[in-house]
């Protein structure tokens, strides 16, 4: 149990003033840039890595990682309250948390949500301290294939479960796998599907396609349905949150469920997008309730926000112990490791003590700080839902607007936006699903790329993705998921029972 | 008026020339397999082939499906309502900048339909560029565009 020992060795570090401080002023300012369209952790950390420049590299790393966590939480509220993810692994929060915001139970969905996810959180960190060695191991057994097994398991899971007719979601997934291809080829590095046009060189980035989908699409059918948002109590419903927190625990095989999905994603480098949407779909697929997803349902908010943040927690892991930074927050954060001093990899968990374990037990204590913080914020947040549409509407229209174009200083992106919007609206109207389209724009160039890579490691044999077991394991879950629909679909016909199709006005198409 | 048909129709066409563009774009890049392994217009080709294919497929489902009207005449004036104005708003961005395209934006549809008393949406209006400025601006050294006419007039 030496691991306990350390951990409580650096509690010692993590619970003092200065540091609590620290952490109180990183998740408010993380909350701030995961609210706010266009910024987000990445940002927030490299604006404050020149202030950390003086201080303790334990304290430094605390008030990053404490900002990272603050911008996880802050991102799920704009795509519960309008429609707008704010990170890619929110996208999949607002299926069923904008239903039920827009049904006038906003403060239910913001308190599931955070309370889902500093569950989320909580089990990576757990996680992180009792398996830290066997998980770096792990991460270090993927190659190419791997990768591809994740990504494919992740589709796998996700695509036919939406209900929508199977030829609008081929087309659907197609067009995200052939936007994810605009710019740069990463494994050739030549350039392709800019038509011409000089500036989609740089890709289209994700956020400028999910804040037209879903911001500007969800606004022209909500103007065309003549929708009024359901009256919010103007109380400050503090008994609501409370009653929201309370209710979790019943669901908790989702919640246990979501949360190994999440860590599984994390440490292999799923990440921590696959793993919500990869979460949603197999939470809509077991619950008894499953048909009702997309309307609201409390599951629908649980699945992706626990596993989002289990994987977000997780995935810090091979940062710190091989040095492979997950994602652009985890890449500035290495730079300021560096700028302090330190050398991530597996010398840091010897070298290091006080900073790694400092590290974790700030993990336990920030994301507690963090969900305490965002909690106390919910009201505020709710209370954005009783400003009028005609106020509401243009101010979307705006931060879209200023959202896509700060991705990367590029006017083409805002119109790019505009398109989507455009085709955002067509696609809902005539039940296209979206979290497909979505689902490819964001993994298709890696599953791509992953792809190629093994084929070329194999020359051109399809046998590398039988090669060892996990690869094997891994491709055989998802063919197993993908064809599970189809097999019950069989038996229930043998049996000569009718399937039991919900009402098409319950389908929402997702 | 817009009918289901027409809309099933326009929109699988919108796919299809997608589709097709992407396609034939695609085999510049090479398709098949080389000595460099998969040649990096494969998949996006196969991708464009899948749309071009499909959206034959809803095309022709959609021909067959009722004229039934789904975007009425009111629906399409609320419609073009939001539209217009935004995309005007989007339109003059590069001209006039952020800060005074967002102001006119504002002020243009909460004055003008009467929603809002024109003190209300003065206030309103003026205040939303100077929140930008001071958030993205000030606060995270984002910089937002000033348009050709900050540009002409020095700033």
């Amino acid at each position: 149990m030496e691991n306990i020992d350390l951990l409580l060795h650096g509690f010692t570090i993590a619970i003092t003033l200065p540091h609590l401080a620290l952490m109180v002023i990183g998740v408010l300012l993380g909350i701030l840039v995961g609210v706010l369209p266009g910024l987000g952790a990445p940002n927030g950390v490299s604006l404050l890595l020149p202030l950390t420049f003086g201080m303790q590299p334990v304290s430094a790393i605390i008030l990053l990682s404490s900002m990272y966590w603050g911008a996880l939480f802050g991102g799920s509220v704009t795509s519960i309250l309008f429609n707008i993810p704010g990170e890619p692994s929110s996208v999949a929060t607002t299926f069923d948390g904008y239903p039920m915001a827009r049904d006038g139970r906003p403060t239910t969905a913001l308190a599931t949500a955070f309370g889902s996810a500093a569950f989320g959180a909580l089990v990576g960190v757990i996680l992180i301290t009792f398996l830290a060695s066997w998980v770096a191991k792990v991460a270090l057994a993927f190659g190419p294939a791997e990768y591809f097994a994740v990504y494919f398991l992740a589709f796998a899971s996700f695509v036919g479960m939406g209900g929508a007719p199977p030829a609008k979601t081929v087309v659907a997934l197609a067009i995200g796998f052939a936007i994810a291809a605009i710019g740069i080829d990463t494994v050739s590095g030549s350039v392709r599907l800019t038509m011409g046009i000089d500036e989609l060189v740089k890709g289209v980035n994700f956020v400028v396609a999910v804040m037209g989908l879903f911001g500007i699409g969800e606004l022209l059918i909500a103007v065309e349905e003549e929708f009024h948002a359901r009256a919010v109590s103007s109380k400050i419903e503090w008994r609501e949150v409370f009653r929201a927190l309370a209710r979790l625990p019943w669901h908790g095989v989702a919640l246990l469920r979501s949360a190994a999905i999440g860590c599984w994603m994390g440490i292999t480098p799923g990440g921590p997008t696959a793993a919500s949407f990869m979460s949603y779909g197999i939470a809509k697929r077991f619950s008894s309730r499953g048909k009702h997803f997309g309307t609201g349902e409390v599951e629908g908010i649980i699945a992706p926000e626990t596993a989002d943040h289990a994987a977000g927690t997780s995935a810090l892991l091979p940062m710190l112990s091989l040095g492979i930074p997950g994602s652009a927050t985890a890449a500035v954060m290495m730079g300021g490791l560096m700028i302090w001093g330190l050398n991530p990899g597996p010398m840091l968990f010897i070298d290091q003590k006080d900073f790694v374990w400092g590290l974790i037990a700030s993990m336990y204590v920030g994301n507690i700080v963090a969900v305490v913080l965002v909690l106390l914020t919910v009201p505020v947040f709710a209370a954005l839902m009783r400003i009028p549409f005609v106020i509401i509407a243009p101010l979307i229209v705006i931060i879209c607007a200023v959202g896509a174009y700060s991705v990367s200083n590029s006017y083409l992106d805002v119109l790019l936006m505009l398109g989507f919007g455009v085709v955002g609206y067509l696609f809902k109207k005539l039940s296209y699903p979206l979290a497909p389209l979505v689902l490819a724009i964001v993994i298709g160039d890696k599953a791509e790329d992953a792809f190629r890579q093994s084929m070329l490691m194999s020359k051109g044999s399809l046998g590398i993705f039988f090669a060892n077991r996990l690869v094997t394991g891994l491709v055989v879950g998802a063919i197993a998921l993908l064809l599970l629909p189809l097999v019950l679909q069989a038996i229930r016909s043998a049996r000569g029972a009718t399937p039991d199709r919900a009402k098409p006005e319950e389908i929402r198409i997702i | 008026m817009i009918s289901r048909r027409v809309l099933e129709v326009s929109t699988a066409a919108l796919t299809g020339s997608f589709g097709l563009a992407v396609a034939v774009s695609s085999i510049d890049n090479g398709i098949g397999w080389s000595t460099a392994g998969v040649d990096s217009g494969t998949f996006p080709f196969l991708a464009g082939v899948i749309i071009v294919l499909g959206s034959l497929y809803n095309l022709g489902r959609g021909a067959l499906t009722g004229a039934a009207v789904v975007v009425s005449r009111s629906d399409l004036r609320r419609l073009a309502a939001l539209f217009v104005p935004a995309a005007i708003f989007i339109g003059v961005i590069p001209m006039i900048g952020m800060y005074l395209a967002s102001a006119g934006y504002m002020f243009a549809v909460l004055a003008l339909p009467k929603h809002q008393s024109l003190l209300h949406a003065l206030v309103i209006a003026a205040a939303t560029p100077v929140v930008l400025y001071v958030v993205f601006e000030r606060l995270f050294l984002v910089t937002l565009p000033h348009g050709a006419l900050a540009a002409a007039l020095g700033f």
